[in-house]
């Protein structure tokens, strides 16, 4: 414990570090609450023209489209944000804090994406409890049960953002690389629609990626649509995409960190 | 520290022997070449960093100075040759190494513009797992020392560009670091902030630790040291 407290603390210290520069931006607090409720107030109208067979939800195609919406807005705050904030680090030079810390530059590149994360995740639980409130939306009784499942989420989606942030540290620039796999994701994820509804020669995408079972149980638990597979059969799924990402990530992560010591280039922008 | 004085800042002061003094710091073999057809910017450089020591490299810009002190404090890895901190190396227990380490890079890059100052410390003292109990003490002290108190409650991106340098200065100090790397410590300091620098540094030397200047210029350099040196061809050479 003595030694995880340092530990504890400088990340602490980073967090705090970013909600102090997030809350110093107003506008940006204003923004990020406003636009779901024009995402939601949107979806809610196109609601009311859809109807659909394959859409099982009870709450119908909006309450479908709210979960996916929850994690267009966590994939896009976390993914999006996070190789502009290292990019950001890079250019102001704070990086180099990181790298002459005890901390050293993995855990402080770990730890600024702790508070997107954590911004991420309230953002979600806003958005959804805009639509319950304001629109209606019937929320299932084992909603509660989609906070632990939305952390594993969020621990199977770190590796993408790690891959990222290596992608920054590597060639100094990510976000369109970032847009491209929100948008990829949207689509083989299911975040809009349901994937039965792709060309099967696409559908085996929807498989390989940990985005389909998280979002299909955040689904099931939060708006109770049913599940194609056992919720025991998608929780381990979605354990073994974390059990074998993660690590890889992080590899990838300190391999771009090394190379940029080696070549000199860590310190560019 | 000994007691030898650039009285004359752009004359090169007489070296006494600086082969007392447990080392602390050794770069061995260095060498570090940057992409595409140019000569290595350092190659085979050897330099020892002594208890109590301060010493001095110059050079004309560009030539690798900035280079050399980023491997010594372990940002860039060596692409030849060794940097050693008793058995202490960047690649390996690098956080154990990193935690002797207070740098200075040159330029204002460094500080979260939007933090307050004693946040900032207070930020600093957490990376570098400066123990609970010795923080307040150090941040508190880190503001006296460089003379920031009144600013203590101000954002850094409303403080001028010397008072800027000072809190940079404060955080490469704050962790008591038994090697301190300084890269154009002077920029932007007035006659006061000069004074502050130089009396840390000799309070640094005087607990053991080992300073290492650097700076283009001759008149930049610490009032006094143990050793100079000029960087020149990827070369270090004694000044004598």
């Amino acid at each position: 414990m003595s030694r995880m407290r340092p530990w504890c603390e400088a990340m602490w210290a980073i967090i705090r570090r970013d909600a102090i520069l997030f809350v110093s931006y107003r506008s940006q607090i204003v923004a990020q609450f406003i636009g779901p409720l024009f995402s939601i107030t949107l979806f809610y109208y196109i609601s009311h023209v859809l109807t659909s067979k394959t859409i099982h939800s009870p709450g119908g195609y909006f309450g479908f489209v709210i979960v996916g919406l929850v994690i267009v807005q966590i994939l896009t705050i976390s993914m999006g944000v996070m190789p502009v904030t290292v990019r950001q680090e890079l250019v102001s030079g704070t990086i180099e804090r990181f790298l002459v810390s005890a901390h050293g530059p993995i855990n402080g590149i770990i730890g600024t994406m702790l508070f997107p994360l954590i911004n991420a995740i309230f953002s979600g639980a806003l958005l959804l409890t805009l639509a319950a409130v304001i629109f209606g939306l019937p929320l299932a009784t084992t909603a509660v049960l989609a906070i632990p499942v939305a952390l594993l989420g969020t621990l199977a989606f770190m590796p993408f953002a790690f891959f990222l942030v290596a992608l920054v540290m590597a060639f100094k620039q990510a976000s369109s690389v970032a847009q491209f796999i929100v948008a990829s994701i949207a689509i083989v994820g299911g975040l809009y629609f349901p994937i039965s509804v792709l060309p099967g020669w696409i559908r085996w995408a929807s498989d390989v990626q940990p985005f389909t079972p998280a979002t299909d149980l955040l689904r099931h638990l939060i708006v109770d649509t049913p599940l194609a597979h056992p919720a025991g059969v998608e929780l381990l799924k979605l354990v073994g995409f974390i059990a074998v990402l993660l690590p890889a990530g992080l590899l990838l992560l300190r391999a771009s960190i090394r190379y940029g010591q080696r070549t000199g280039t860590v310190a560019e922008y | 520290m000994s007691s030898t004085s650039v009285s004359a800042p752009l004359s090169d002061p007489p070296c006494p022997d600086d082969s007392h003094g447990d080392p602390i710091l050794e770069l061995e073999g260095l060498y570090h070449r940057w992409k595409g057809p140019k000569p290595p910017v350092l190659d085979d450089v050897s330099l020892t960093l002594r208890a109590g020591h301060v010493t001095w490299i110059g050079g004309r810009n560009g030539v690798g100075k900035t280079t050399l002190l980023r491997l010594a404090a372990g940002i860039l890895l060596p692409q030849r040759g060794s940097v050693r901190l008793g058995e202490l190396t960047p690649q390996s227990k690098g956080n154990l190494f990193r935690r002797q380490i207070g740098f200075l890079s040159a330029g204002d890059r460094g500080l979260q513009a939007r933090m307050k100052v004693t946040q900032q410390l207070d930020y600093w003292a957490r990376l570098a797992y400066v123990p609970r109990s010795r923080r307040a003490a150090l941040v508190t002290g880190s503001l006296q020392r460089f003379a920031l108190e009144e600013f203590a409650g101000r954002r850094v991106d409303r403080m001028s560009m010397g008072q800027r340098q000072r809190i940079r200065l404060a955080m490469a100090f704050l962790h008591e670091p038994r090697v301190l790397l300084l890269d154009e410590p002077r920029n932007s300091l007035d006659d006061d902030g000069y004074r502050l620098l130089n009396e840390q540094i000799e309070q640094a030397a005087r607990r053991g630790a080992t300073v290492l200047w650097c700076s283009p210029r001759g008149e930049d350099r610490v009032v006094t040291c143990d050793a100079s040196y000029t960087l020149t061809d990827g070369h270090l050479e004694r000044v004598l």
